[in-house]
């Protein structure tokens, strides 16, 4: 092209050699493009225009109209959508609408949209079609236990609970690793324990109970099968249980850096408030352990509040609401006034 | 083995697809069978693994708008004729089969594990989990296969019969074979008759097969494997020869089944009932004669009786099944009621084979009317389910309605035996895609013809065409009911119905069609009118397509062209506008057109509705038609064309048909000026007929100054 611009303004003079130069040379390559022509000439076609009235297609004559259209009003939707399956426009006797538009518009309707054949349909579980399907099992289902009926004897007399989860996917196995895991749950009051064993048991489980709802939960996955992971927590929830019942030796050595919870009768708080009190009584007196365990301390005026803010204070944790019950149950038992309300 | 195992990420992604489905389950159910305790679960309700599936699946009825659930529900993929139903049910299964090939021939392609931890991901065997023998790879066999005795178990067990032989004969024959594999060999080589059968793999390939008229000659393979297999043993066990007899006895190699059954009797070798069973049913093979044939089938159920064996079900049906085969006649006809009444006696009930040749004996085409059906319909309501015992059960349904509809014609038991039909899963006894078509073709044909017209609309709308699509006998059976009782709009419909079921080559039948048109045209509504209308002109249109198609190339067989009559009734049809302007007008053009053109079969029979065309024609202002009609009907030589070429012109010319008498006896060159052109061509025409001669001259160029005429008028 730029070629040919120079030879169409030859202007100046004394450019005559060059431009015989360029006429030859522009005439070959117009020999050469005459030779293209001949086998095909490429045209840049940006708007595809010659393919559009290629694509132009043949429509079939014999295609029925939609099946919906012929749909009496009184059937059986069960039989046309007995399953799942992805949206049709022409079996769905429906004008439903889908897709986001500018406001104003209405959404595109049924025919051609993607929009509704991407989201799950559940067109196969209309109401009636649960109900025969119902009616159909109903036959293979035995009758609920009358008297199981509520939620609190369903506890008490089936406490356990097993919870495994089945998976369902498409993939080229059935198979999936987590449908081993098996869990197993139990109220931890609905075992029979005794205070000892309770807290053998309790110290056996470690985090595995859970004080809000008192559950008891095992989990097994180190086997491959679910079979084997159920038996296994089972044989562990009967293990913890056997073990805690069983007393050992070394158990009457626990002390009191080993105790769960604060016990006042055995603590120093006792004791202090015991001589204390004998104190002011004149009554100055060497008790022993036992005795100071077994001190009755209903003599001692407000001293029941005393333990209890001082057990609440050890065990609860510190708190405004503990802290302030521990200090009005002292000033009560001082005999101290109350602390004003500023 | 799982326990350290990492989930890798498109693990937990395929496992989000579907819902985890937690159970809680309580602890282990206290074994007490008592309930009534309250508070222990009661015994479970025994069940089989599919029994919930088939009960959901009981709740699913029949949906007359959608096709066979094998077909895509999709207006462009569901098939309307007979053929786009069998090429796409038989394309499905041809892609399985494809999958098949690549599954067997690629076996080692399935053998990756995609749940393992890397480095454990090839096995040496196929890769399933939970493992189906079904949807294992086949083995292939070839020459230079190393096959054990346990290959060629295989092969037997899953009736893989070319196979078995190909492992056969690498096995090294006979000799090294045990005894047992042998017999089993042998029987499946009989059972059979060396060929391979349709595996049962392939649903639709079975169904569509049609081995319906297998042929009743002796195909047995003599010389064959088998009875090499055979001679080669020794001592020769009774199972041998049970398998060699019964193998002869069902291809009908009658002869040397009964001389082995004498010789087995002779050296005291027991055979089985079903061996007795064979035997009798080819008798007829055996012996000419009906007291012949009858005498050996007394004598080889006494045999039986002295083997000491009892009769079963199937002993009737052979029995039936020969004496059905002999013919017809009151004698034959009593034996096969007395041998029904024996077995009723030792407390055999006939079932759907039995019935099947009793009512081949009794509903003779030619033969006397006798209704057994009825009797046989009530027996076979009263029970509580039709088990399927034998492979000719399936002929039972078919036969009877056939019975139903030609030899009784009666609606009633054909609706009684369809209700049968259709209870629980008895459908399944239908049999075969061309079973099931025959099966209609016979219920819709005595529907027609028998039933109220309302109850025949109901059942063509429920079976039509996704159950059943008619066949061109069928289809003038129900137009011929559309016409009597005078449904135009359910006519119109018909056409395009005949072109969906690929019928619209079927020149008899559009011509049926167009007839009956016409009959029922004068007493429909102005719709309905149009829509008859629109279907003869696309009759038109579409006869023109096809011969455009035919000069391309495109089609193989020639098309058959309408008859003179046919398209006179579409020209008839379409002319009925009042509007000159009406494209009504354009087709009957084009159909004188094609009539002239000599494009017709034959001449019309009803010259008067060209007459009548010609003058209406010239009323509404198209003389280029009116025209082209006069002139056809001179050609044709009709004597009407004479009156009609003076009524058209006077009608055109507006004069009494006096003055057109007169003009007409003036000189033709004077004409010629005065006239329009296709009054002139309307005069010629007169002339012509007039004279005896013809003026092709003009006449060719007739045709094409109609257009221009009929412009020039307006």
């Amino acid at each position: 092209m730029s070629v040919f611009i120079k030879y169409s303004k030859p202007g100046s003079l004394g450019a005559v050699f060059n431009v015989q130069v360029l006429w030859r040379f522009n005439s070959t390559t117009a020999e050469s493009i005459r030779k293209e022509e001949d086998e095909e000439f490429r045209v840049l076609d940006i708007l595809k225009k010659k393919d559009r009235q290629q694509k132009k297609q043949i429509r079939r004559a014999d295609i029925q109209p939609d099946r919906a259209d012929r749909m009496a009003t009184d059937q059986n939707w069960g039989n046309v959508w007995p399953g799942p399956k992805t949206f049709h426009p022409s079996s769905v006797p429906l004008p439903i609408r889908q897709g986001y538009v500018p406001k104003g518009q209405a959404p595109p309707g049924k025919k051609a949209n993607a929009e509704l054949m991407k989201i799950p349909n559940f067109l196969h579980l209309t109401p009636p079609v649960i109900k025969t399907q119902c009616e159909a099992i109903k036959k293979y289902c035995t009758e609920w236990p009358k008297l199981l009926n509520s939620e609190e004897t369903i506890e008490k007399h089936y406490p356990l609970e097993i919870i495994s989860s089945d998976y369902c996917h498409a993939s080229p196995t059935i198979r999936n690793p987590l449908a081993r895991v098996v869990n197993l749950r139990i109220k931890l009051s609905s075992l029979n324990l005794d205070k000892r064993a309770r807290d053998k048991f309790l110290r056996l489980i470690g985090d595995r109970y859970d004080e809000k709802t008192d559950l008891v939960t095992f989990i097994a996955d180190r086997c491959p099968m679910r079979k084997q992971n159920l038996d296994y927590v089972n044989y562990l929830l009967t293990a913890c249980y056997h073990e805690s019942w069983s007393v050992e030796d070394w158990e009457s050595e626990k002390t009191e850096e080993d105790m769960e919870y604060y016990d006042w009768n055995n603590n120093a708080s006792k004791r202090s408030l015991v001589n204390w009190f004998l104190k002011c009584n004149n009554e100055e007196k060497e008790l022993t352990d036992e005795e100071y365990k077994n001190f009755d301390i209903s003599k001692i005026p407000n001293a029941e509040g005393y333990k209890n803010a001082v057990n609440s204070l050890m065990n609860d944790g510190e708190c405004d609401a503990t802290l302030k019950t521990y200090g009005s149950s002292v000033r009560k038992l001082l005999g101290l006034p109350e602390k004003k309300v500023t | 083995m799982y326990s350290n195992i990492f989930l890798p990420r498109q693990w937990s992604r395929i496992a989000c697809l579907c819902r985890t489905v937690s159970t809680v389950e309580a602890q282990k159910l206290p074994q007490n069978s008592n309930s009534s305790d309250g508070i222990s679960p009661p015994p479970r309700i025994p069940r089989g693994p599919t029994d919930i599936l088939q009960a959901l699946a009981a709740t699913v009825g029949p949906d007359p708008t959608a096709a066979h659930y094998k077909y895509h529900d999709d207006p462009y993929l569901i098939p309307l004729s007979n053929f786009r139903k069998r090429s796409y049910a038989l394309s499905a299964e041809a892609g399985r089969k494809a999958a098949a090939w690549i599954r067997d021939e690629h076996a080692d392609l399935f053998t990756t594990r995609e749940w393992d931890p890397p480095g454990k991901k090839k096995t040496p065997y196929l890769n399933a989990d939970p493992y189906i023998e079904a949807f294992a790879p086949r083995p292939i066999y070839n020459d230079e296969s190393k096959v054990t005795e346990e290959d060629f178990n295989y092969t037997i067990q899953n009736a893989l019969l070319e196979d078995a032989i190909k492992v056969y004969e690498l096995l090294g024959g006979a000799q090294v074979i045990s005894d047992e594999l042998k017999i089993k060999f042998l029987q499946l080589l009989c059972f059979y008759n060396e060929k391979e059968p349709i595996s049962m793999d392939w649903v639709e390939e079975r169904w569509f097969a049609a081995n319906t008229r297998e042929r009743q000659a002796a195909t047995w393979r003599l010389g064959g494997l088998a009875d090499s297999i055979f001679t080669s043993m020794e001592p020769k066990t009774p199972e041998a020869y049970c398998a060699v007899i019964q193998g002869m006895a069902k291809y009908y190699q009658a002869e040397r089944a009964h001389a082995l059954a004498q010789e087995a009797i002779e050296q005291g070798i027991p055979l089985s009932t079903s061996v007795f069973n064979s035997l009798l049913s080819c008798i007829g093979f055996l012996k000419e004669g009906t007291t012949l044939r009858i005498e050996a089938l007394k004598t080889l159920l006494s045999q039986m009786n002295e083997q000491g064996l009892t009769p079963n079900h199937e002993t009737l049906t052979a029995c039936l099944r020969s004496v059905s085969a002999w013919g017809g006649g009151k004698i034959l006809q009593q034996i096969a009621l007395q041998v029904i009444a024996e077995f009723r006696q030792i407390g055999i009930q006939p079932g759907l084979s039995a019935y099947y040749y009793l009512l081949c004996l009794f509903c003779k085409e030619r033969g006397a009317q006798i209704d057994i059906l009825t009797s046989i319909l009530n027996d076979l309501e009263k029970r509580e389910k039709l088990v399927p015992q034998e492979a000719t059960d399936t002929n039972f349904f078919i036969t009877a309605m056939g019975v139903c509809s030609d030899h009784l014609q009666n609606i009633d038991l054909a609706e009684r035996l369809h209700k049968l039909l259709m209870k629980d899963d008895n459908y399944k006894l239908v049999g075969d895609a061309y079973k099931e078509s025959i099966y209609y073709r016979h219920y819709i044909t005595v529907t027609c013809r028998h039933a109220p017209f309302e109850k025949t609309l109901q059942l063509l709308d429920t079976l039509v065409p996704n159950v059943y699509v008619p066949e061109p006998s069928v289809m003038e059976e129900i137009i011929r009911t559309l016409e009597v009782g005078g449904a135009g709009d359910r006519l119109a419909q018909a056409w395009s119905q005949l072109v969906i079921f690929g019928h619209a080559n079927r020149t008899r039948l559009v011509e049926r069609l167009l007839d009956a048109f016409c009959n029922c045209y004068q007493y429909q509504d102005d719709e309905v009118k149009a829509k008859i209308r629109s279907a003869a002109a696309d009759i038109l249109k579409f006869g023109q397509m096809a011969e455009e198609k035919e000069e391309s190339g495109d089609r193989r067989s020639p098309v058959q062209k309408l008859s003179a009559t046919a398209i006179s009734n579409i020209i008839e049809l379409c002319s009925d506008v009042q509007d000159k302007a009406d494209p009504g007008w354009d087709i009957v053009g084009e159909a004188l057109n094609k009539l002239r053109a000599e494009q017709a079969m034959g001449v019309p029979a009803r010259p008067e509705i060209l007459i009548e065309v010609a003058k209406k024609a010239a009323t509404v202002g198209k003389p280029g038609i009116a025209a082209t009609a006069v002139t056809y009907l001179a050609d044709c030589g009709f004597e009407e064309a004479l009156t009609a070429s003076v009524q058209t012109l006077s009608l055109m010319l507006n004069r009494t048909e006096e003055e057109v008498q007169a003009l007409l006896q003036e000189d033709r060159t004077k004409l010629t000026s005065a006239l329009h052109p296709s009054a002139l061509v309307v005069a010629e025409a007169y002339h012509a007929m007039k004279t005896g001669t013809t003026l092709h001259s003009d006449s060719s160029t007739s045709s094409e100054s109609d257009s221009d005429s009929s412009s020039d008028n307006e």
